[in-house]
């Protein structure tokens, strides 16, 4: 008979509910602090609502109003260097955090609202509305509200998404030797979702003073907790992951306060993530201002049961009960409160003069058009000052490399002389540099800054996310194989790709992305993607591609450089390639945005890059078309050599785009699609294409060789353009 | 009425033409029938004539031009109309400009057209050759193109450029048989321009060779019959009957014999010819010329005869008319007086067979047993197989021969 030992929890899991004596002891100031936080939120939400229901809120107003407690009884106490960041509901926790911010924690109830709050109400107000006062410029609105200097890192309207960004700011204030934490707000919904779980469990392995703060209002949208998980009791997650977790009342403020003390105090004594689960509830439904009951999904008397626990009712009876106010303070907070929120309102609206006893936003305060685009990426001009190399006419002395090397060269050499950057990725800290050789010798030489992840690329790389937008640490994160992009792509394109532009345009988010691509290795259709295509097709990335070591290393440096997230692909058969690379000098960057001419020609320009860059030259070598083949270097569309491009195909008037692997997520559809347009009488034939097949490339060897282009298929592609151009063999 | 005068199609599937030489002045009066101008194709010169009497207006198009068939080259007037009615219908015509072009090079590629569009006026050409071309002031339209489909790309304009020639006659779909770059071998050479006729030959023969499926029958004539008939006729005839002219005769008789081999192929069907219309194989100084006898086998041996030296006369001065140079069912070419054994001749499309005539020579044959000294001619029949199979071809030739062998019924 087996024996069966119970096992304990690493970390405790405990409810905590206030008594009399935590009301008694508790900071007068702190209590009236929060019931003015309260009664401003409660009036700024009920305004949005009203706002919302006269359709002047574009998209949907995800009201907190029920669930305010939570917010402010966790965010009371912070200090601005403490940051928080939330999901789609998220108004509640903005406005604490940044009232927080502007009055040093304290409220005067005899004079609610200060001249700065109010500011903050009206900019609040004006980023949900979409205007360009707003904190993000009107871009981020209601579920992307940002304000840093407040610490409030951003919500984000991905279920879950903005966890692992968190996580990084988590790092980075650990990292930095700070007492901040960090913490992350999400509902029930999000509790089962991969980020969340992932980064729990990652933040708990490198004990990251990150709080994961539920807000369990029992319904993810309408669909109650009961019918999606086993334990709806979701402060439960922690305890698999060996995190320390609270069951809080979050309609007691006070008790939210006493449980994130708790919380804070493990996290900055060292000992890792929190779990604070805070039982609420919203009086509306998802969004907009109708109860959830109208939809069927819950009772009337549910939800009246639960408004009878209003955090602003239940906070007010206990001051009162302790004589700290009366009924006609609590009154007087309450007409405070919509008064500023109304003068808010009015200075973003008029009435309509289209309709007769309608309101409509003030014209004047919409963003200008032209800044649709702008801040997608940086402008580029971190890089202005930097000392650029360009090897083909670099005349100093050389030595002989392997590209491998190389690259763990450039990566030291940067180590060494900027302490802000961090490698992470899986397995970089061991197999004497990862598994290819990238990272040799740099764990030992920098202990801290060599991590090795667990495998859950979404929550590593949403980490890096959440570093660079902190802007203390520059990471650059490895994926093992760039496949792994499609696990991780919430995080890839929706956050980090597009983090800048979304939250207004100012925000610098300095990522390098490492990734080699396999195709010809074997490891068959899951891992063999190029993914310069998707990166090309999707906002905010920069990519580079090195086709030789020397550079290699000047691109890396660019990157590590640029203010943006930057994809930089490897190649595994260049790996072991031999090249020149200066003897001494690892410091200097490629011309930004500049290709590189490989071979002068006159009948056909080829454009390409990474390792097919030496397959292109050596196809022209067999066959007797005069190709001119351009090394792109930089491909995404804001660095992209266009002059060079253009020039070559003004000369040549025939263009072979050539890559590696599959047609589908291929690289050149949008380089076609622009020099087609760009350069349409220039052209004397079609823009020709060689890729490899719609297929992934499969494990067998002869399959596998099928799958992708290689010489023989460049060789088909010239004869193509020869034939284009009415030439004859 | 003023009427504009176009270049006429004076070649199937040609598509240009040179306008060799104006022969009435500008202003000049000229009356029906009298030739107004002379237009050189790639087979012969072509006297433009004018049905009624009038006056030439003025020339749309300057000697030497190379002109596209159907475009203008002149306005004729009727007496009495002035300036006024040029421009009138001109400007009816939105005729704005000369036709264009700058002197004849002979520059073409060697090309072979292998269909006609259905939508003649739309033109395939790369967005770099459009531009091109229009920088250059060259209508695309004039253009052959080299590239896939026969689109036009930069090449074609470029080489139409570089040889200082002009607009070439478009048509679609074009492959070239020869290549653009022809090692020089090394040694010293000079380059003979190719003229328009030596284009012809090239490309018609290279097209039969490509696309026609040959195969050929020999069969040896015993001669001395039919060599004696025309000695005797010769004494008898003010004409002298050529050996040509008997042969062209027997050639026809051999038709009436085996009607169901006067033939060619087209891709939608097989025509059966009700006459038999010969063209002659006519060396010249430039080139080859094949003028077509008509309805040989309607004609009487001394009308043969005058047809036939009338135009071997002209063919030699390069002034065939452009209607004596097309059609014709069947060819006879003959290198007999070159002494020739025998050759194999390479057929005229669309034509489906060809007489090759070898020089008559005495030779040793069997006859009944016995070895004697015999003129002998070799004929060998060149055959298109899509039209006519071995056998046909082979009753064809065996029926020619013995026409040829008892020659008697030429005196009928």
């Amino acid at each position: 008979m087996a024996v069966c030992t119970p096992l304990a929890a690493i970390e405790p899991w405990v409810e905590l509910r206030t008594t009399a004596e935590d009301w008694k002891a508790a900071d007068p100031e702190l209590l009236a602090t929060m019931l003015g936080q309260l009664h401003i939120i409660r009036a700024f939400e009920e305004s949005v609502l009203q706002l919302a229901g006269e359709g002047l809120v574009h998209g949907p107003a995800h009201s907190s109003i029920g669930q305010e407690g939570g917010a402010v009884g966790s965010i009371v106490g912070l200090a601005t260097g403490d940051a928080i960041n939330g999901s789609h509901r998220g108004h509640h926790q903005f406005l604490a955090k940044a009232i927080n911010h502007v009055t040093n924690g304290k409220l005067n109830l005899e004079n609610l609202v200060t001249g700065e709050i109010q500011i903050v109400l009206q900019r609040t107000l004006a980023e949900i509305l979409g205007l360009a006062q707003g904190y993000c410029n009107g871009r981020g609105g209601s579920m992307h509200l940002q304000w840093f200097e407040a610490g409030a890192l951003g919500t984000n309207a991905i279920v879950g998404g903005g966890v692992p960004l968190a996580a990084g700011n988590a790092w980075s204030q650990k990292r930095a030797g700070s007492e901040n934490i960090t913490i992350s707000y999400f509902g029930d919904g999000a509790v089962n979702i991969g980020s969340v779980l992932e980064t729990m469990n990652l933040a708990a392995a490198w004990k990251l003073p990150l709080c994961f703060f539920i807000e369990n209002n029992l319904y993810a949208v309408s669909t109650h907790v009961n019918e999606v998980t086993a334990e709806p009791r979701l402060s439960g997650r922690g305890q698999g992951f060996g995190i320390a977790s609270w069951r809080v009342d979050g309609m007691d403020p006070l008790a939210v306060h006493l449980a994130m003390k708790e919380a804070k105090a493990r996290m900055r004594a060292g000992d890792g993530p929190t779990v604070i689960e805070v039982e609420v509830y919203r009086y509306f439904h998802q969004n907009g201002p109708f109860a959830g009951s109208a939809f069927g999904y819950r009772s009337k008397a549910e939800e009246a049961q639960w408004r009878e626990r209003d955090p602003l009712l239940r906070l007010a009876k206990e001051m009162i009960a302790l004589g700290l106010i009366d009924q006609a303070g609590v009154d007087t907070l309450r007409s405070q409160a919509v008064e500023a929120n109304k003068l808010a309102v009015s200075q973003l609206t008029e009435p309509n003069p289209y309709a007769d006893g309608k309101r409509r936003i003030r014209p004047e305060l919409w963003p200008d058009l032209d800044f649709v685009n702008v801040g997608v990426r940086g402008d580029a001009s971190e890089l202005t000052s930097a000392r650029t190399l360009e090897f083909s006419t670099y005349s100093g002395a050389t030595k002989s490399s392997k590209f491998i090397d190389a690259i763990a060269a450039v990566l030291d050499r940067r180590m060494e002389t900027d302490q802000r950057i961090v490698i992470l990725g899986e397995d970089i800290h061991r197999l004497n540099g990862g598994t290819n050789g990238a990272t040799k010798g740099l764990a030992k030489k920098y202990p801290g800054r060599i991590l090795g992840t667990p495998i859950s690329e979404n929550a590593f790389v949403g980490l890096g996310g959440g570093m660079a937008l902190d802007g203390r640490y520059r990471p650059v994160v490895e994926f093992m194989y760039p496949d792994f992009m499609w696990v991780a792509a919430d995080q890839v394109f929706n956050q980090i790709g597009k983090a800048r532009h979304m939250f207004g345009g100012k925000n610098a988010v300095p990522l390098v992305l490492r990734t080699k691509i396999a195709m010809g290795s074997g490891y068959g259709s899951q891992h063999l993607m190029d993914p310069a295509g998707i990166f090309a097709a999707n906002p905010g990335w920069r990519i580079v591609a090195a086709s030789t070591p020397a550079d290699y290393i000047g691109l890396m440096n660019a990157a590590l450089a640029l203010d943006d997230p930057v994809l930089v692909l490897e190649h595994v058969d260049l790996y072991a390639d031999m090249g020149e690379i200066p003897e001494t000098d690892l410091d200097y960057h490629v011309p930004f945005g500049k290709a590189s001419i490989r071979r002068t020609g006159k009948e056909v320009s080829v454009l390409t890059y990474l390792s097919m860059v030496k397959h292109s030259l050596s196809a022209i070598e067999k066959s007797d078309l005069d190709g001119e083949v351009i090394d792109l270097r930089w491909l995404d569309r804001a660095s992209f050599d266009w002059e060079s491009v253009e020039a070559s195909i003004r000369k040549t008037n025939n263009v072979l785009i050539v890559e590696q692997g599959a047609r589908g997520t291929s690289y050149g559809g949008w380089l076609a699609d622009e020099i087609q347009r760009r350069c349409f009488d220039w052209l004397d034939q079609p823009v020709q294409r060689v890729t490899g097949g719609e297929a992934s490339p499969s494990i067998s060897k002869v399959l596998e060789r099928a799958a992708i282009a290689g010489v023989e298929e460049i060789i088909s592609g010239l004869e193509m353009i020869r034939q284009g151009f009415g030439g004859r063999k | 009425m003023a009427i504009v005068l176009r270049m006429p199609e004076v070649l199937a599937n040609a598509t240009e033409a040179i306008l060799s030489k104006w022969l009435v002045n500008e202003g000049s009066s000229f009356t029906a029938g009298q030739p107004i101008a002379e237009v050189e194709t790639e087979k012969a010169l072509v006297e433009v004539t004018s049905e009624v009497d009038g006056i030439l207006g003025r020339y749309l198009a300057n000697d030497g031009a190379s002109i596209s068939v159907g475009a203008p080259i002149a306005v004729l007037l009727d007496k009495g109309e002035t300036e006024s009615d040029i421009e009138k219908v001109l400007a009816s015509e939105k005729i704005s400009k000369m036709s264009q072009v700058a002197p004849v090079g002979g520059v073409e590629s060697d090309v072979e057209e292998m269909s006609a569009t259905s939508e003649p006026d739309r033109v395939f050409a790369s967005p770099l050759a459009r531009v091109f071309a229009k920088e250059n002031g060259i209508d695309p339209r004039s253009l052959r193109g080299s590239g896939p489909g026969g689109r036009i790309v930069r090449g074609d304009v470029r080489a139409l450029i570089s040889s200082g020639s002009a607009a070439f006659p478009t048509t679609r779909v074009v492959l070239t048989v020869a290549s653009d770059s022809v090692p020089s071998n090394g040694g010293s050479y000079t380059g003979i321009p190719h003229t328009p006729m030596r284009r012809a030959i090239a490309r018609r023969l290279t097209e039969s060779t490509s696309t026609v499926p040959h195969f050929y029958l020999s069969s040896p004539c015993l001669a001395d019959a039919f060599l004696s008939m025309r000695k005797q006729m010769n004494e008898w005839s003010e004409k002298k009957v050529s050996i040509t002219d008997l042969i062209l005769k027997s050639v026809a008789a051999a038709f009436s014999d085996v009607p169901s081999a006067n033939v060619i192929w087209t891709p939608e069907e097989l025509r059966q010819f009700d006459d038999v219309d010969i063209s002659m194989a006519v060396a010249t100084g430039s080139g080859l010329v094949t003028p077509v006898i008509r309805a040989v086998n309607q004609m009487s041996l001394s009308q043969l005869s005058s047809a036939t030296e009338d135009l071997i006369t002209r063919a030699r001065s390069g002034r065939l008319r452009q209607d004596e140079i097309e059609g014709g069912t069947f060819s006879v070419t003959n290198l007999g007086m070159y002494e020739t054994d025998e050759f194999f001749a390479i057929l005229n499309p669309p034509q489906s067979a060809i007489l090759a005539v070898g020089a008559a020579k005495q030779k040793p044959v069997v006859i009944n047993g016995a070895v004697v000294i015999a003129s002998v001619i070799n004929f060998t029949l060149s055959v298109d197989h899509r039209a006519i199979d071995g056998a046909l071809a082979a009753q064809w030739l065996a029926t020619f021969v013995k026409r040829c062998e008892n020659p008697t019924w030429l005196a009928v």
